[in-house]
C-alpha cells in the first residue's frame, strides 16, 4: 500500500492550490454576493486548461487519474463552490458522454471548445419528480424515422440556463423504468430546447442553476450518447463512483475553507485575555474536525485509487461521499460557533460555507437513499 | 538573450515559527513557497524572452522541497532550471551564498541576471549586489520597471524619494521589487510539463568549490542564536465618545509619551 | 585603537539620519579612547557639509573622482573598498538604506569580509561585536556576530538616538579614488523626486497609516490633513494600494516598507499580519478602528475605538488647538 501521493502529485497539488489562491478566492465572495456567473474567471480558467483535466493531452487535455483530479475539485471547492459547481459539471458529467460516445463532428462541435472553455455543457437527470429515483423519468426520447424527438422538463441544471449543450437523460418507455435510459446531447439553439426559470439557491450561487424545456425536440440519430439503445443506467455507472468521490471532494474543499477560517480566528480572537485557542473545549472542536478532515481525505484518496485501478468501487465511493459530507456539514456548523456573533455576520466567510455546505446533501445521491443502498448491499436482499 | 533566475525557496508567509529552547534553533511549519519578490525575476525574465527570444534559466540553492521552485519555475514556462543540491551549500551568510550561486551562473554564457531584492525569509538583500561584484557585473537594485534594447538595460528603481532610472550595458544583474509585474499562474500544460520535469543537479564538486568556502563553514557572519521580538504590552484603551477619546490621545501623545 | 569607518550618506545640503545616528554612536565610541573614527563621504559633497560632519569624527574623508559625481553602486563601493584596504578598519559601518544595502554588499565582497544587514541594535562594545538583526519579516530576531576583520553593518534608520556633536572639527582630508576608465558601466539617466518636503517613511519620526476603513480614496485627505499637522508621513497598507488608492511607495508593510517611527498611527487598519511586521517595532502605535476585535489592537500602545471619521478630525482640531497650528 502506498499511502502518499507522488512527487508530481504533491506538486500538481501545490500549484493548484497558489492558482485557487490568486484567482478564485480573492473573487469567492463577490460571486456569492452577486449571485451572477463569473464569465471572466471562466474565460481566464479556460485558457489555463484544467477544463480538460480528465480527458487526453491529444484533445487538449491533462489526462489526469482520478486521484489527481480529487485533488484539483477539492482546491477549487475550497476556492468557491459557486463558480466550482460549474467548472467540475463542465470537467466530468456535462461532457464525459460526449466524448465516450459522440461523432467526431459532435466532438469538433462541442468537446473541444468545451474543454477550452469556449462552450459551457451541463448533464440534466433532476426532474420535478424524479431526484435519486431514475427510473421515474418521464422525460422521453421517440425515435420518429432517423430522429429522436425528446419531450420532458429537467429541474436543478446547474449551468443549464447558460449551456451551449446538454446531456439529457430520457426514457425510450416509462414502463422499462431504468432500462428504458439513455443519453441525449441536445445543443442551445435546437428547436424546442429552451432554458425555463433560475433557481433562486441558499448557496452555490453565482453557478446558474435552473429548468430546461424540451418541447418536441428533434435529434439527427448520432445525438443519442451510447452504441446501443436503453443502455443509459449502465453508461452511467461507468462515472457514477467517480461523480460521489468527486463530491465528497468539494465537501472536503469546503469543509477546510471553513476549517482555515475557524483557525485564523481561533488563533487570533481573545476572550478573558487568552486567545479563545487556549480554551479545552475550543481545542477539543479542532482535534475532531481535523481528525474527521483526515479521515474524509484518505477515504477519497483511496477511493480515487480505486476507481483508477479499475476495482470495484461502488460501496467505497458512496461511503466516501456520506462520511466526507457529514464530515464537512459538522465542520461548517462548528466554525460558525466558533467564530460566535461575527459568524452570523454577511460580512464575514463562515456564513457561506455553512450555506454552500447544504447542496451536499443532495448532490451525488442524498444521504437516505445511499444508506439504504449501503444496507442491502452489506446485508444482502433477504 | 540568455537569462539565469536566481530563486529562493522560503517558508510560506504564514507558516508558524517557533524559537526553540534557549534560542539553538527554530522550528518552522513545513509549508513552503517561492520567495516573493523571486517571483517578479521569473515573471520578468519570462515576458523578456517573449519580446526578444532566448532561454531562461532558473536556478536554486536548496535540498529536498526546494525542487519544487524550479518546477514551478518550468510551469510557469522557464527553459531550464539547476538545483544546487547539496548540505554544504546550506546555512550559508550573504558571502557563501552569493560565491556559490556566482559560480553556478559563470558556467552559463548569460546575458542578464534576475533576482528577487532580498529573500523573505533571511531578509538580507545582499546576494543580487554580491553575486554581480562575483561575476564583475554591473548591477541595479530594487527594480519596477525594465526595457532591454542593443545590449543594454534601462531600469527604474524605487529609492526613498522617489525614483532613479539608471542604463548598464548587459550583461548585467538586476533585482526585482514589487510593482515591476503581475507573475503569471502557470497553464495545466506547463503544470504537467513540470511533474514529469527531469533536473539536473550540481554539487560543490561540480562548481570548482570546496565545502570550507561555502555554506555554514564558509559563512563569515554567523547566527549565535534566536530572540523573539519585543513583546508589546497589553494595550491601553482610551475611552469616550469621538471628541472625549480624542482629546485624551492628543493629551498622551503630547505630554505623556512626548513623541508630538 | 580599532578604527571604525562611517560612510555617511548626503543629499543636498543634508546628512541622511541614519548615518547621523551612527556618528552619534561613533562619537560615544570615540571617546572610550578604544577607537579611531573616520567619516567618508563620497562624490559631490559640499565643503560646509563636510566641516559638519567633522564636528562627529576626528576625521572625515572626502573621496573624490568624476566616476564618482553620480551615485552608481560600482564606483561607491570601488572606491570604499580601496580606502579601507589603505586604512585597515576593524569595521565599516552605514546607514540600511537603498544606498547602504545596495553598494555595501559589493565592498563585502571585495574585501572578501562579513556583512550584516538591516542591523537594529548593537553592542560595539562587545568582543567579537554583537549584532541583532530580525528575519522572517521581524517575526524573529537574530542575534549575529562576525569573528573576523573587518566586517561592515547596515543600520537600520531610526535604531539610535542622534545626538548633537561637539565644538571641535575635525580633520578634512580628500583623496581621489583614481577610479579606472571602464570601471564604472551604470550611467544615471534621471531622478524622480516626490514632491518637497514629504520625509520618506522609512526615515519618519510620525506615520499615519490608511487602511480599508477609509472607505474611499478621496477620504485620505483626513489623514493628509492630520498629518500636516503633526509632520507626520501618510502611509497605506496592501489592500488600498492593491486598490490603486495609495502608490506602492506609501505602502508599509512585509512587501512594503519596514518602518520604526516614535510614533505610528494606524487609522481603519485590521491589522493583517504583514503589515504588522512592517511597523512593529514603532515605539509608539495608536490604532483608531470601530471594531474592538480588530487584529491591530494586539499590536497598539493605545487604542481608540470609534469611527475614525470622528476621531481623526477630532483630533486634528485638538491638536491645532495644543500647537497652535491655524
Amino acid at each position: 500500500m502506498e499511502f502518499s501521493l507522488t512527487e508530481e502529485q504533491e506538486f500538481f497539488k501545490k500549484t493548484v492550490t497558489d492558482t485557487i489562491d490568486r484567482m478564485v478566492v480573492p473573487k469567492a465572495r463577490e460571486i456569492d454576493e452577486k449571485d451572477e456567473f463569473p464569465w471572466e474567471l471562466w474565460r481566464q480558467f479556460g485558457k489555463l486548461g484544467y477544463l480538460g483535466l480528465r480527458y487526453p493531452e491529444e484533445v487538449g487535455g491533462m489526462n489526469a487519474d482520478p486521484v489527481t483530479a480529487m485533488i484539483f475539485y477539492e482546491q477549487i471547492a475550497r476556492g468557491s463552490v459557486g463558480f466550482a459547481q460549474s467548472v467540475i459539471m463542465n470537467i466530468l458529467m456535462g461532457t464525459y458522454f460526449i466524448y465516450r460516445f459522440g461523432s467526431d463532428e459532435i466532438k469538433a462541435r462541442c468537446l473541444y471548445p468545451a474543454i477550452k472553455g469556449e462552450k459551457i455543457g451541463t448533464m440534466c437527470f433532476t426532474e420535478d419528480q424524479s431526484g435519486s429515483d431514475l427510473s421515474a423519468t418521464r422525460t422521453t426520447a421517440v425515435k420518429e424515422g432517423g430522429e429522436w424527438v425528446i419531450n420532458g422538463t429537467k429541474m436543478w441544471i446547474t449551468n443549464g440556463p447558460i449551456a451551449d449543450m446538454a446531456t439529457v437523460l430520457a426514457t425510450t418507455d416509462p414502463k422499462l423504468g431504468a432500462k428504458g435510459l439513455n443519453f441525449f446531447l441536445v445543443e442551445k439553439g435546437t428547436p424546442g430546447f429552451s432554458a425555463g426559470q433560475v433557481l433562486d439557491k441558499l448557496g452555490c450561487r453565482g453557478t446558474v442553476t435552473g429548468e430546461l424545456v424540451f418541447d418536441n425536440v428533434r435529434l439527427p440519430g448520432e445525438n443519442l450518447l451510447g452504441e446501443e439503445v436503453n443502455k443509459g443506467t449502465e453508461y452511467l455507472g461507468e462515472i457514477l463512483d467517480e461523480v460521489r468521490v468527486m463530491t465528497a471532494a468539494m465537501a472536503l474543499g469546503i469543509a477546510q475553507a471553513a476549517f482555515d477560517e475557524g483557525l485564523e480566528y481561533a488563533r487570533k480572537r481573545v476572550a478573558f485575555g487568552k486567545s479563545i485557542g487556549s480554551y479545552q473545549l475550543i481545542r477539543a472542536k479542532f482535534a475532531d474536525m481535523a481528525t474527521e478532515m483526515e479521515a474524509s481525505r484518505l477515504m477519497i484518496y483511496y477511493s480515487a485509487w480505486r476507481i483508477k485501478e479499475k476495482l470495484s468501487s461502488r460501496k467505497e465511493a458512496a461511503m466516501t461521499k456520506m462520511f466526507a459530507t457529514e464530515t464537512c456539514l459538522k465542520v461548517v456548523d462548528e466554525v460558525t460557533r466558533i467564530w460566535g456573533a461575527n459568524g452570523f455576520a454577511r460580512e464575514y466567510d463562515p456564513q457561506r460555507h455553512f450555506r454552500d455546505a447544504r447542496f451536499l446533501l443532495y448532490g451525488g445521491g442524498t444521504h437516505e437513499i445511499i444508506k439504504d443502498f449501503l444496507g442491502r448491499m452489506i446485508i444482502g436482499k433477504s | 538573450m540568455n537569462i539565469v533566475v536566481l530563486a529562493k525557496h522560503v517558508p510560506d508567509a504564514e507558516a508558524l515559527i517557533e524559537i526553540k529552547g534557549t534560542g539553538e534553533k527554530l522550528e518552522i511549519e513545513q509549508k513552503f513557497a517561492v520567495s516573493l519578490f523571486d517571483e517578479f525575476a521569473l515573471e520578468e525574465a519570462l515576458r523578456i524572452r517573449e519580446r526578444l527570444g532566448g532561454r531562461v534559466k532558473v536556478i536554486t540553492l536548496g535540498t529536498g522541497k526546494a525542487i519544487e521552485v524550479l518546477r514551478t519555475g518550468i510551469a510557469m514556462g522557464v527553459d531550464e532550471a539547476l538545483l544546487l543540491d547539496h548540505e554544504a551549500f546550506l546555512g550559508g551568510d550573504g558571502y557563501a551564498t552569493a560565491l556559490s550561486l556566482s559560480r553556478a551562473i559563470a558556467k552559463e554564457a548569460c546575458d542578464l541576471v534576475l533576482c528577487g531584492k532580498q529573500a523573505v525569509d533571511d531578509d538580507r538583500g545582499e546576494v543580487g549586489p554580491m553575486v554581480a561584484q562575483f561575476l564583475g557585473l554591473p548591477h541595479v537594485g530594487s527594480v519596477v520597471k525594465v526595457d532591454i534594447a542593443e545590449g543594454r538595460a534601462t531600469a527604474e528603481s524605487l529609492v526613498e524619494d522617489g525614483r532613479v532610472v539608471v542604463e548598464v550595458p548587459l550583461p548585467a544583474v538586476l533585482t526585482t521589487q514589487k510593482g515591476l509585474n503581475e507573475p503569471r499562474v502557470p497553464l495545466v500544460m506547463g503544470v504537467m510539463k513540470a511533474m514529469k520535469a527531469q533536473i539536473p543537479r550540481a554539487t560543490p564538486e561540480d562548481l570548482g568549490l570546496d565545502p570550507n568556502q561555502i555554506g555554514l563553514a564558509g559563512s563569515k557572519v554567523r547566527i549565535r542564536r534566536y530572540l523573539p521580538p519585543k513583546k508589546r504590552s497589553q494595550v491601553q484603551f482610551i475611552a469616550g465618545d469621538a471628541p472625549g477619546a480624542a482629546a485624551e490621545a492628543v493629551r498622551i501623545l503630547i505630554d505623556v509619551e512626548r513623541v508630538i | 585603537m580599532d578604527r571604525v569607518l562611517i560612510f555617511v550618506e548626503t543629499k543636498g545640503d543634508e546628512v541622511k539620519k541614519g548615518s547621523l545616528e551612527l556618528l552619534s554612536e561613533a562619537r560615544k565610541l570615540a571617546q572610550t579612547g578604544r577607537f579611531a573614527i573616520e567619516a567618508v563621504v563620497i562624490g559631490k559633497v559640499a565643503p560646509s557639509l563636510r566641516e559638519a560632519i567633522s564636528l562627529y569624527a576626528e576625521k572625515v574623508v572626502h573621496i573624490v573622482d568624476p566616476l564618482l559625481d553620480a551615485y552608481t553602486p560600482e564606483g561607491y563601493s570601488l572606491a570604499l573598498a580601496d580606502y579601507a584596504r589603505t586604512s585597515q578598519p576593524r569595521m565599516i559601518l552605514a546607514g540600511a538604506t537603498q544606498v547602504g544595502r545596495d553598494f555595501l554588499p559589493r565592498v563585502a565582497v571585495l574585501l572578501e569580509c562579513g556583512i550584516a544587514s538591516d542591523v537594529t541594535a548593537a553592542n560595539w562594545l562587545d568582543n567579537p561585536v554583537t549584532l541583532v538583526r530580525p528575519v522572517y519579516g521581524g517575526k524573529v530576531l537574530t542575534e549575529v556576530v562576525c569573528e573576523e576583520s573587518p566586517f561592515l553593518v547596515l543600520t537600520r534608520p531610526n535604531t539610535f538616538d542622534i545626538t548633537s556633536p561637539g565644538e571641535k572639527t575635525g580633520e578634512v582630508v580628500e583623496r581621489h579614488a583614481s577610479l579606472p576608465a571602464g570601471s564604472v558601466k551604470t550611467r544615471m539617466l534621471r531622478r524622480e523626486e516626490k514632491p518637497k518636503g514629504k520625509v520618506d517613511l522609512t526615515e519618519a519620526d510620525i506615520i499615519v497609516t490608511g487602511g480599508r476603513g477609509l472607505k474611499a480614496p478621496e477620504n485620505f485627505t483626513i489623514l493628509e490633513d492630520f498629518a500636516a499637522v503633526i509632520g507626520g508621513t501618510v502611509g497605506a497598507t496592501r489592500s488600498v494600494v492593491d486598490a490603486k488608492w495609495r502608490d506602492q511607495e506609501d505602502q508599509v508593510g512585509k512587501s512594503g516598507k519596514t518602518v520604526s517611527p516614535k510614533l505610528y498611527i494606524a487609522a481603519g487598519v485590521s491589522g493583517a499580519i504583514h503589515h504588522i511586521m512592517g511597523m512593529d517595532t514603532s515605539k509608539v502605535v495608536l490604532a483608531i478602528n470601530r471594531d474592538p476585535n480588530a487584529i491591530i489592537f494586539n499590536y497598539a500602545t493605545y487604542g481608540i475605538v470609534g469611527d475614525l471619521f470622528e476621531v481623526v478630525p477630532a483630533m486634528t482640531a485638538e491638536l491645532k488647538k495644543r500647537l497652535g497650528r491655524g
